[in-house]
């Protein structure tokens, strides 16, 4: 089984590497945005997958909670600030 | 970027997280010595729910709530904590942070007594933390203001 999550935390990663293109060279600064969030997203799961691979579950669940929660904040804050500076047209 | 808004998705949002930021960040200084974590750790995430009440609430609500000069008496409060158990440890006998000179006046065995000191200092090294975030955020966000107009602040 634990090979399993292994190629799944693997594959997690070529994805992040997908999203890390589109948040850099994204044409717009929406797509680099939803490309910032998404590798959060990702990178929560990689975290979740090292616990169970390493079978210490209840600490990494710990520092992924955590880091979805400054991922919100932070998505959060990205909003309001293209918001107020008027780069994209809500 | 800091006027208070009228989304009300994202009000309610972050009325309806902000307890649970607060429980989790004493989740974490409480059980920093035994899992990941600690007071800095649980600064950094408290200070994470103010940056949440900023900019879902505004700049004005957050400081009627907690003005920086309120801030700055508690990251002094924070330093003191954890420079007071220090020194009482050494004015106990023992050396500077050695929790397990604690247990004469706690009234626990030293193994209790240690726990119970690393737990006070880790209180202060929070409470200093989320201070100077606090700080920290206020002055990049009101960058190019002075902090003296708070009426106008935008």
């Amino acid at each position: 089984m634990t090979q399993f999550f292994l190629f799944v935390g693997v594959g997690m990663c070529a994805l992040v590497l997908l999203c890390l293109y589109r948040a850099t060279y994204g044409p717009t600064v929406l797509n680099r945005a939803a490309g910032i969030s998404a590798i959060g997203t990702k990178t929560l799961i990689i975290l979740l997958l090292m616990g169970v691979i390493y079978d210490r579950i209840d600490m990494f669940i710990d520092i992924s909670m955590v880091y979805a929660l400054l991922n919100f904040i932070g998505c959060v804050v990205l909003a309001k600030y293209l918001e107020t500076t008027g780069e994209v047209s809500c | 970027m800091t006027r208070a808004s009228d989304d009300v998705i994202i009000k309610a949002l972050a009325r309806l997280l902000m307890p649970f930021i607060v429980a989790y960040a004493l989740y974490v200084v409480m059980h920093g010595h035994h899992s990941p974590g600690g007071g800095f750790q649980g600064g950094v995430i408290l200070a994470a729910g103010f940056v949440l009440l900023v900019v879902t609430h505004g700049l004005e609500q957050t400081r009627k709530r907690m003005s920086e000069k309120l801030a700055g008496v508690i990251s002094s409060i924070g330093v003191f904590i954890y420079g007071g158990i220090g020194a009482l440890c050494l004015i106990l006998g023992g050396n500077y942070l050695d929790y397990g000179k604690l247990s004469k006046i706690l009234l626990v065995t030293p193994a209790e007594a240690r726990s119970l000191g690393i737990l006070g200092v880790e209180i202060g090294v929070a409470l200093a933390v989320m201070a100077v975030m606090y700080i920290i955020f206020f002055a990049i966000f009101t960058a190019g203001e002075s902090p003296e107009d708070d009426g106008r602040a935008e």
